[in-house]
């Protein structure tokens, strides 16, 4: 209780000072004049008394003071003069301040920018309750449909009657929810209360996401408004046209409607009720870089993906992703979590047995024993971003890191020199009675100070930045998921990195300014080597200079690398024209267009398009020369036996007749697909060297068949010429992948017919109902033009509209963005490492030019005495030199072995090089000796010109 | 005025807690009630009486309040408060223990070790 009553008293006493001032000064005088009262009364004069009583109290001020001292006001009062000391003393010196600030504001704010970054993509957890029980089953980052694959293999795909029976038995989980790996985008348009289309409002195009009924209840989300997806509206495929928005969905395309339950929208033509709204920062398990609008039962699959029915058993399409919720105990229990392990890998191999059937041969079995679907941690959800940025952003944070730290190195220098210059000061203060202790903490105020106004600063900085860096991943995309906006862990970090840097660069000068000896330093100009402090104060500007320069080597060592793996994926051999190309995506399903009518809005695109000016040829494709999603399968040729296990991968493209010369793909032998392949001809394909190499070593591949393993396009057809290899996919991949195109006016209309399979009630089906084949849209359309494609876009577009003015185009980019797109992250992290070892170097330079210079200064006295006593010109300039050589030769012989251990770690970012690159290396020590030997020069030129007569008279 | 004894801090404080429990003083009537009650052989050294007396206020012991002192002055007086009625009582009952402790150990002779 004692502690309670003295801060009551302190906080009193802090607010209320005036008033104590005052009263302490009427109870003193109350006192001395009580004593001269005494004296009066025996016998003694008013002066005489009044005199004797003030001698015999003492100083009023002194007593102030030790009330002060006892109320504890000394430390809050010396902390307040300390604070305004040190402000005074910055004003004092504005170019230092000023150049202070801006480093500590450059160093911090970067740090907190890439940290903003950080957090967001990798340390969030999901706004879910208890997210360390979230494990995702497989590696569940890449979105996609597969076929010919086992359950769970090649990126945790399952298909849809395996995940129902999941579902309904969840085992040792908590709950089991399923996904659709990839999220489409479709068109939406709000509905009036009668239920027809509002007309006059526009279509918006939204990414949409298709769920399971227990999504929302085994991801334990709340809803801001209204309810989630139920199992309920999940329980039969067809039904269950309900639907939860996203928050930002609501906000921007419904205007936040608060009564917005129970109104119906029409997602693809289809009505859907909305049943809730999701709170702001819920973005489902998946991190996408896009974030998905809108939710709806899986039930609803066909109106979503406007794709044939998916649900249905051994349908063989593997589409969906799952995750779980662990019991309490197997979150904690290593055992427990191995057991749930165990049932899942039990779980898949029944599964795939059962879908094999049959007989298996002893190595399936064996095989299929050995099936393990890991389960993944998801407390930060599932995020391509992250694993795709997660490595460059740990690179970025170190370099970063080790930019404010060479920034702090150059304060700590230049504190210490103005430390020197107040030794004076200090011996003084010493003398007067202050402990060092005071000394120090004075000291330090002034540098804290200077780094949380830095941190303000960066704080300002770091905002900005990290908002550029978004907009560059977001490639224009209107809207990500990533903010800006720091949130209360960024501000507690730039808070404790500020008094960090403080701390860091402010201790050493502190410590070195109390260690002064009084005597010596108050006694007039001495002109000894000693009063230049020796070659102890000489020690530690020296080494952070060394320390800078070993830096600065490693910083430019790294970005040398990065810009050289850049270089290196830019000039790779891609197979087909990067220059003159437009790609447009778009997407006549959305319109409303079937299968029927493609070839002949194909055939009106085409032709208007051609048409257009500045246009050399257009083409149509399922997917451009390089995609990040690729329409694959395996093939079959007859009369090839496969080995077991034999890859027969290849990817497939639907092309129109001048695909060849519009994407700029030579033929290497045969003829390429043309105008002339209609679905009148033979069904013709074209190869790549890939697969021809692969499957007829002999040369013979033209003239033969081929057959694709999916039932839409199966075939034969009859490959009439061989295209050269292209990079299809990620320029990092260098493995050679065999292509196969298909003419698009020759896809079969209908799919072929499947075997009546009796119903429920076990009666055959006697008419036969063909599908249409979804595989005749084309979904991309290229354009080569004869000068930049940027200035076509325009014309595009008012060309597409002139066909078909509902018709959207979802993207319009030039192949060169495309190609960026692939490399962004090594283009953002090369450009960045450069920009920062170069500002690294920048402040080593200046910091090795501080301290030479100052040396000089201080060493005026010596100098002044050698050149008097007869040293030549170079002689003094070899002097200030050599110190500086030694020091740059120091720095590169400690920072050589520490980069060589140190690239080992960036060997997985880097393309085409070593991470001991011998070129880079030589080129980066060639650039920071050149520099530290410019930085040196110019003090030891200064040297020279010291007036001996000046020197030896002045202080 | 007699020997001057050198106080410690603690028995300062316990000596002021007394003097201001046997009515209300200020800082001058503190001084000179000490010295009267022991019979003008102990004085307080004048620079510790006031931060005595405020320390002991801003740990909650002692309260104060202004008033008029006998030639109608304005005045600051001191009074005790149950907490330092408390521990003025626990203070003395440790002097007292401490006190016969101590002067039985200095009154052994030679024969009773």
């Amino acid at each position: 209780m004692k502690l309670f009553a003295k801060l009551r008293s302190w906080l009193k006493w802090i607010v209320k000072r005036a008033r104590l001032e005052t009263a302490m000064e009427a109870e003193l005088r109350f006192h001395i004049e009580s004593i001269a009262e005494d004296l009066v009364r025996s016998g003694v004069s008013q002066p005489e008394a009044l005199r004797r009583a003030r001698i015999q109290f003492g100083g009023v001020e002194s007593h102030k003071d030790a009330i002060r001292a006892s109320l504890g006001l000394r430390f809050w009062d010396q902390l307040g003069m300390d604070l305004r000391y040190g402000v005074r003393r910055l004003a004092k010196g504005p170019a230092f301040t000023a150049i202070a600030l801006l480093s500590l504001a450059l160093g911090i704010g970067g740090n907190t920018a890439i940290f903003t970054l950080m957090n967001q993509v990798m340390l969030r957890n999901l706004p879910v309750r208890n997210p360390e029980q979230l494990v995702a089953f497989g590696d569940s980052e890449f979105g996609g449909i597969a076929g010919g694959i086992d359950l769970g293999a090649l990126g945790g795909y399952f298909p849809w009657d395996f995940t129902r029976s999941l579902q309904t038995d969840p085992g040792p989980f908590q709950g089991i929810a399923a996904y659709c790996s990839f999220s489409n985008k479709v068109s939406i348009r709000p509905l009036a209360a009668s239920g027809t289309a509002n007309a006059s409002s526009p279509a918006v195009l939204a990414p949409a996401s298709l769920v399971s009924g227990n999504y929302f209840s085994v991801l334990d989300a709340r809803p801001l408004l209204g309810r989630t997806i139920l199992p309920s509206d999940d329980a039969t495929p067809g039904s269950g046209a309900v639907t939860v928005l996203s928050y930002h969905f609501w906000q921007q395309s419904l205007s936040s409607d608060p009564s917005i339950l129970g109104k119906s929208i029409a997602i693809n033509g289809t009505p859907f009720e909305v049943v809730g709204v999701m709170p702001q920062g819920f973005l489902g398990i998946k991190q996408e870089l896009q974030p998905t609008d809108l939710w709806t039962p899986l039930s609803m699959q066909t109106v979503v993906l406007q794709q044939p029915s998916m649900l249905t058993p051994h349908s063989g399409l593997y589409f969906l992703h799952l995750f779980a919720r662990l019991s309490p105990r197997a979150t904690s229990n290593r055992a427990e979590l191995a057991r749930s392990q165990n049932w899942l890998n039990q779980q898949i191999m029944d599964g795939i047995r059962e879908r094999e059937g049959g007989t298996m041969s002893a190595d399936r079995q064996l095989e299929i024993s050995r099936v393990n679907v890991p389960l993944v941690p998801a407390a930060h959800g599932v995020s391509l971003i992250r694993s795709q940025y997660g490595a460059s952003l740990k690179i970025l944070m170190i370099v970063v890191a080790l930019v404010l730290l060479i920034a702090c190195a150059n304060l700590a220098n230049f504190l210490l020199a103005r430390a020197a210059t107040r030794k004076r000061e200090i011996a003084t203060r010493l003398a007067l009675g202050s402990s060092r202790a005071r000394i120090v903490r004075q000291s330090l105020i002034e540098t804290l100070l200077l780094s949380l106004t830095g941190g303000v600063l960066g704080l300002g900085i770091a905002f900005a930045a990290t908002g550029v860096l978004i907009g560059f991943v977001s490639q224009g995309n209107a809207y990500i998921a990533m903010d800006p906006t720091p949130d209360t862990t960024v501000m507690l970090f730039t808070l404790g990195l500020s008094l960090l840097t403080g701390l860091l660069f402010g201790l050493a000068p502190a410590l070195a300014a109390a260690r002064t000896g009084a005597a010596s330093n108050l006694s007039a100009g001495s002109r000894t080597a000693q009063s230049s402090g020796g070659k102890s104060a000489r020690f530690w500007p020296k080494t952070l200079v060394t320390v800078q320069v070993m830096l600065s080597l490693l910083l430019l060592v790294g970005s040398g690398l990065f810009l050289r793996t850049l270089r290196n994926l830019q000039n790779q051999d891609y197979g087909f024209e990067r220059s003159h190309l437009l790609l447009a995506e778009f997407d006549a399903k959305l319109a409303g267009y079937k299968p029927s009518q493609t070839p002949g809005l194909h055939q009106r695109l085409v032709e208007r398009l051609s048409a257009l000016p500045g246009v050399r040829s257009v083409a149509l494709c399922a997917t451009p020369p390089i995609s990040g999603g690729n329409w694959s399968s395996s093939v079959t040729i007859p009369g090839y036996t496969p080995a077991p296990k034999e890859n027969r991968h290849s990817i497939l493209n639907r092309v129109s007749g001048r695909y060849f010369e519009t994407a700029g793909i030579s033929i290497v032998a045969g003829r390429p697909v043309n105008n002339a392949d209609d679905a009148n001809g033979q069904k013709v394909a074209v190869i790549n060297q890939t697969l021809a190499r692969h499957f007829f070593p002999k040369g013979d591949a033209v003239g033969r068949s081929i057959v694709i393993d999916i039932d839409s396009v199966k075939g034969p057809w009859q490959i009439v010429g061989i295209a050269r290899d292209t990079k299809s996919g990620n320029p990092r991949d260098v493995d050679p992948i065999g292509m196969t195109y298909i003419p698009l006016a020759q896809i079969d209309p209908h799919l072929p017919a499947v075997s009546s399979t009796p119903d429920a009630t076990g009666v055959v089906a006697k008419t036969v109902v063909l599908e249409e084949n979804q595989d005749r849209f084309a979904g991309m359309i290229l354009v080569r033009t004869t000068g930049d494609p940027a200035h076509t876009i325009a014309d595009l577009r008012a060309a597409v509209t002139s066909v078909d003015a509902n018709l959207p185009l979802l993207e319009i980019t030039t192949i060169q963005d495309q190609m960026s797109n692939f490399m962004m992250h090594d283009e953002l992290i090369s450009s960045l490492t450069s920009l920062f070892s170069l500002l690294a170097l920048l402040l080593a330079a200046i910091g090795l030019y501080g301290v030479m210079s100052y040396n000089v200064v201080r060493r005026t006295n010596e100098i002044g005495i050698r050149i008097a006593l007869g040293a030549q010109t170079p002689a003094v300039q070899w002097m200030i030199l050599s110190e500086s050589l030694l020091l740059l030769t120091i720095g590169v012989g400690l920072g050589l072995p520490l980069t060589l251990l140190t690239t080992k770690y960036i060997k997985d970012q880097l393309f085409g090089l070593s991470a001991l690159d011998p070129m880079t290396f030589t080129v980066a020590l060639i650039v920071v000796s050149a520099m530290t030997l410019l930085a040196a020069w110019l003090p030891a030129r200064r040297a020279t010109k010291v007036d001996p007569m000046v020197a030896l008279r002045c202080d | 005025m007699g020997n001057r004894i050198d106080l410690l801090q603690g028995t300062l404080d316990m000596l002021i807690l007394k003097a201001v429990s046997l009515g209300p003083l200020h800082g001058y009537g503190v001084l000179l009630r000490i010295r009267q009650v022991s019979g003008e052989q102990l004085e307080i050294q004048q620079g510790s009486l006031y931060p005595a007396l405020y320390r002991l206020e801003h740990q909650g012991l002692i309260a104060s309040e202004w008033g008029e002192s006998d030639n109608n002055r304005k005045a600051k007086f001191y009074r005790l408060t149950a907490a330092g009625r408390r521990q003025l009582h626990s203070e003395t009952e440790r002097w007292n223990r401490m006190a016969s402790l101590i002067s039985s150990i200095l009154r052994t002779t030679l024969e009773e070790v």
